[in-house]
C-alpha cells in the first residue's frame, strides 16, 4: 500500500535577476525543481540559459541583483562554488576547461574527497577511490587511458563532454545541471552521454538540462520543459512543449508575456 | 679579485695535468688566463645584475675532496635510482662503483671523459671546449667567464657518444652528486654529449645535493649531427646553501631536433646559461623550463638562441614559481642572422608570485637582421586562470586548494614534456612536495 506524499522540493528559484557587468541577463526567474524530476530549459541564443546554469554553480562573473536560490531550504547565494558542490550541485560545463599539468585521477579524487570532507564523511583511500572511479568509467565507456591524462587537455569536444558526465557520475551530486551538453556531440556520443545521465536518475536526484535543441530530449526525457526568453521563463509545459518548439521554432512565443505558463 | 678560486689553480694544476693529453693542459692554462682577466662578475655587470656572487669570494670554497656515498644515498635523492645507463660523479670525481651497467647498442659510449680518451680522442679534441663558446657570434657579452673557470679545472667529466644512425632506447643518465661534509667545496662538472648524424637519444643530467655548502660550476656541451634528435632533461636539486652556476651550450646541424627540459628546484644562488647555436637549416629547438624559488633563493635563467641559418624553428617556454623573498630572472636573447630567413622563433616567459616579497625580472631581447622571419615573445606575471579556478571550485575543491593545484599545474605542465615516465613522475613528486610545504595542495598519496 502506498501513501501519497507531497513532492520534495529540492531547488527553489524565486524572482532571480542577474547581470554581467552592466548587462542585465536574468530578469526574474521562478523555478521549482523537485527531487526525482528532470527539467529542460530551452530557449534561443542569448536568452540567458547558460547564465542561469552558471549562476547556480556560483560563477563570479555574474552578479545576482535580486531574488533567491535555495537548495533544500539552504540559501545558495551565500555559498562559494566549492561549497555549492559540497551541497550537491554539479554543473556540466558547456566548454569544459583544460587544465594541463593536473592528472584526471588526482583531480577527481581531490574533488570527491573535498566534497566528502565538506559533508563530514571520511576521505576515500586511493584504492577505494580507484574502484569507485573505474566502475563509473566503465559505465561511461570511457577509455581508461583518459584517466591518467591531464584534465581535458587535448580531448576532443566529444571526449570533454563525456568526461563531464563521467565526473558527475563519480561525484554523485544531488542536482545535475547540464549546460548544452549536446553541443558538439555526434549521435553515438550523444547516446552514451544520455545513457550515463539516465542511469543516474533516482528519486533523490534532480536534473536540469539546458539545451538549444530538442534532440537531446529524445534521449533524456524531461518531466518539464521551460522556455527562457530575454531572461524570463515565458512558457512551461510537459515534454510535448519541446516537440512544439522543434516544429515551430521559438518564433511562436515572441511577444508572450513574461510569467505566462501553460 | 676572488682569492680562493684563483689560488687553487696553482695548487691542483699538477694533478690536473695527469688527466688527458697535453693540448688539454694547454687549454686549461689558456682558460685560466681568460678567467683571471675578468674574475667573478659583480652586479654592475649587466648580465649579472640580479645575482650577487659575493659568496664566491667570501665563501672559502676549497677544491673538491672525496666523499663516501653509497647506493642508498643515491636512492634517497629526490630523483631516486632510475633505470638508465648511468655515469655518476661524487664531488666531481667519477664513481663507477655506484652504477649498474646497462647493455647499450654497439659503439655507444656512456662514461668518463678520461676513459673516453682511449677510444675517442678525435671526437673529444674536435668538440671539447669548442661548443661552449660565443666566439664569432653577434652581440658581445662577458658571460663566458664561468666556462673558462670550468675548463681551467677540467679534470674528470662525462662523455656520451651515439654513433651515426643509432637509436638508444634506454635513457642515459649523467649524475653529479655533491656531499660537502668537510667544509665548503667547489667542483667543476663537465659534460660532453655528441650525437652523430641520424641518431637519437634521451639524456638526463642531474645535479643533486646530498649535504653542505658548496659551489657547482657546471659546463655541458652538446653536439647534434644532421637529423639527430636529443631529449635532454636537466634537473637541479642542490642543497639550500649551495651556489649553482651552469652553462649549457648546444650546436645543432641540419634537420636536428633538440629538446631541453630544465627543472630548477634547488640551490641558493642559481644561474643557468643556455646557448643554442643553430648552425644548420630546418632545425627544431624546444626549450622548456620550470623553476621554483622559495626562501631567499635567486634563480637566474639566461637563454640565447643564435638563428644563423634559414628555416629553423625555436620554441621557448620558461616558467617560474617564486615565493617568500625569492628572486627570479629571465633573460632571453634571440639573434636572427642576416641569412636566417624563414626563422620562426617563439619565446614565452611566465611567472607566478606566491608572496608580495617575491620578484621576477624579465628581459626578452630580440635582435633581428633578416627580413622574412616570425619572432614573438611574451611575458606574463601572476594571475591564475579564472576559468580554471571556477572549474576546480565547481567540483568541490576549496579556493586555497584550487589555487595551490593551479600553481602546481603551471610548472607540472613543463614536466609533461619529459617522455621518460620514471623521471617525470619523480620530478612531479619533487615539485608537489616543494609546493606542498607552503601551499594547500590536496593529498596525492
Amino acid at each position: 500500500m502506498s501513501v501519497w506524499s507531497p513532492p520534495f522540493t529540492m531547488l527553489e528559484i524565486k524572482n532571480l535577476h542577474a547581470r554581467i557587468e552592466d548587462k542585465q541577463i536574468l530578469r526574474g526567474i521562478d523555478l521549482t525543481v523537485n527531487a526525482g524530476e528532470i527539467h529542460a530549459i530551452m530557449g534561443p541564443n542569448g536568452s540567458g540559459k547558460s547564465t542561469l546554469a552558471s549562476v547556480l554553480a556560483g560563477k563570479k562573473d555574474y552578479e545576482v541583483t535580486e531574488g533567491s536560490i535555495e537548495l533544500d531550504g539552504k540559501d545558495l547565494l551565500e555559498l562559494e562554488p566549492d561549497e555549492r558542490a559540497g551541497e550537491g550541485i554539479f554543473l556540466a560545463f558547456q566548454y569544459p576547461v583544460e587544465i594541463p599539468g593536473v592528472n584526471n585521477t588526482y583531480f577527481l579524487r581531490a574533488a570527491l574527497n573535498a566534497i566528502r570532507k565538506y559533508r563530514g564523511q571520511p576521505e576515500l583511500s586511493m584504492s577505494e577511490f580507484r574502484k569507485h572511479m573505474l566502475a563509473k568509467a566503465e559505465m561511461m565507456e570511457l577509455d581508461s587511458a583518459m584517466l591518467s591524462r591531464a584534465v581535458n587537455e587535448g580531448f576532443s569536444g566529444g571526449e570533454k563532454k563525456r568526461n563531464e558526465i563521467f565526473q558527475m557520475a563519480v561525484l554523485e551530486p544531488k542536482l545535475c545541471v547540464l549546460d548544452e551538453t549536446d553541443s558538439g556531440l555526434d549521435i553515438d556520443a550523444l547516446k552514451i552521454v544520455s545513457e550515463g545521465v539516465n542511469r543516474m536518475r533516482s528519486p533523490e536526484r534532480a536534473v536540469i538540462v539546458v539545451t538549444h535543441y530538442q534532440r537531446l530530449l529524445n534521449y533524456i526525457v524531461p518531466d518539464f520543459v521551460h522556455v527562457l526568453m530575454n531572461g524570463r521563463i515565458v512558457k512551461s509545459g510537459g515534454r510535448e512543449l519541446a516537440l512544439t518548439l522543434e516544429e515551430q521554432g521559438y518564433g511562436f512565443l515572441e511577444g508572450t508575456p513574461a510569467g505566462a505558463s501553460a | 679579485m676572488p682569492t680562493s678560486l684563483l689560488d687553487h689553480y696553482e695548487l691542483v694544476k699538477g694533478l690536473l695535468s695527469t688527466y688527458g693529453p697535453d693540448h688539454l693542459a694547454a687549454m686549461r692554462d689558456r682558460s685560466f688566463g681568460e678567467f683571471q682577466k675578468f674574475g667573478v662578475p659583480t652586479q654592475k655587470d649587466e648580465e649579472f645584475k640580479y645575482l650577487s656572487l659575493r659568496a664566491l669570494e667570501d665563501g672559502g670554497f676549497q677544491p673538491a675532496y672525496g666523499a663516501t656515498v653509497d647506493r642508498l644515498d643515491v636512492e634517497k635523492t629526490t630523483l631516486g635510482l632510475i633505470e638508465a645507463a648511468t655515469v655518476t660523479f661524487v664531488n666531481g670525481q667519477h664513481a663507477p662503483e655506484l652504477v649498474t651497467q646497462h647493455k647499450l647498442p654497439k659503439g655507444v659510449f656512456v662514461g668518463s671523459i678520461q676513459d673516453a680518451y682511449a677510444n675517442f680522442p678525435d671526437i673529444l679534441t674536435q668538440h671539447l671546449g669548442n661548443i661552449a663558446t660565443l666566439k664569432g657570434r653577434l652581440g658581445s657579452t662577458n658571460d663566458e667567464r664561468f666556462v673558462h673557470l670550468n675548463t681551467a679545472y677540467l679534470g674528470e667529466g662525462a662523455f656520451i657518444y651515439v654513433p651515426k644512425g643509432v637509436s638508444v632506447e634506454v635513457p642515459i643518465h649523467v649524475q653529479y652528486l655533491t656531499k660537502a661534509d668537510h667544509g665548503p667545496l667547489v667542483s667543476h662538472p663537465r659534460t660532453l654529449i655528441v650525437l652523430d648524424d641520424h641518431s637519437d637519444a634521451k639524456v638526463i643530467e642531474s645535479y643533486l645535493g646530498l649535504q653542505g655548502v658548496y659551489f657547482t660550476n657546471a659546463v655541458t656541451e652538446v653536439y647534434l649531427g644532421e637529423d639527430a634528435i636529443l631529449e635532454h632533461t636537466k634537473y637541479q636539486d642542490e642543497t639550500a646553501e649551495s651556489v649553482f652556476i651552469s652553462n649549457l651550450s648546444v650546436h645543432q646541424s641540419d634537420s636536428s631536433t633538440y629538446t631541453s627540459n630544465v627543472a630548477n628546484f634547488g640551490g641558493h644562488l642559481v644561474r643557468n646559461d643556455l646557448n643554442v647555436w643553430l648552425d644548420g637549416e630546418r632545425t627544431e629547438t624546444w626549450l622548456n623550463a620550470a623553476s621554483v624559488g622559495l626562501d631567499h633563493q635567486v634563480v637566474d635563467n639566461h637563454t640565447r638562441l643564435d638563428h644563423a641559418k634559414p628555416n629553423c624553428n625555436s620554441f621557448q617556454v620558461y616558467k617560474a614559481i617564486l615565493g617568500d623573498h625569492a628572486v627570479g630572472v629571465f633573460n632571453g636573447k634571440i639573434f636572427v642572422y642576416e641569412d636566417a630567413q624563414k626563422t620562426d622563433a617563439k619565446q614565452t616567459n611566465q611567472a607566478i608570485l606566491l608572496s608580495p616579497t617575491a620578484t621576477i625580472n624579465t628581459k626578452p631581447q630580440l635582435e633581428i637582421f633578416a627580413d622574412d622571419v616570425k619572432c614573438t615573445h611574451g611575458a606574463t606575471v601572476g594571475q591564475l586562470r579564472e576559468d580554471a579556478m571556477f572549474y576546480l571550485q565547481s567540483r568541490g575543491i576549496p579556493k586555497a586548494e584550487s589555487q595551490a593545484l593551479l600553481v602546481y599545474a603551471f610548472a607540472a605542465e613543463v614536466l609533461e614534456k619529459i617522455t621518460i615516465p620514471s623521471v617525470r613522475t619523480a620530478l612531479e613528486k619533487v615539485l608537489y612536495d616543494k609546493l606542498g610545504a607552503s601551499e594547500k595542495l590536496p593529498h596525492a598519496e
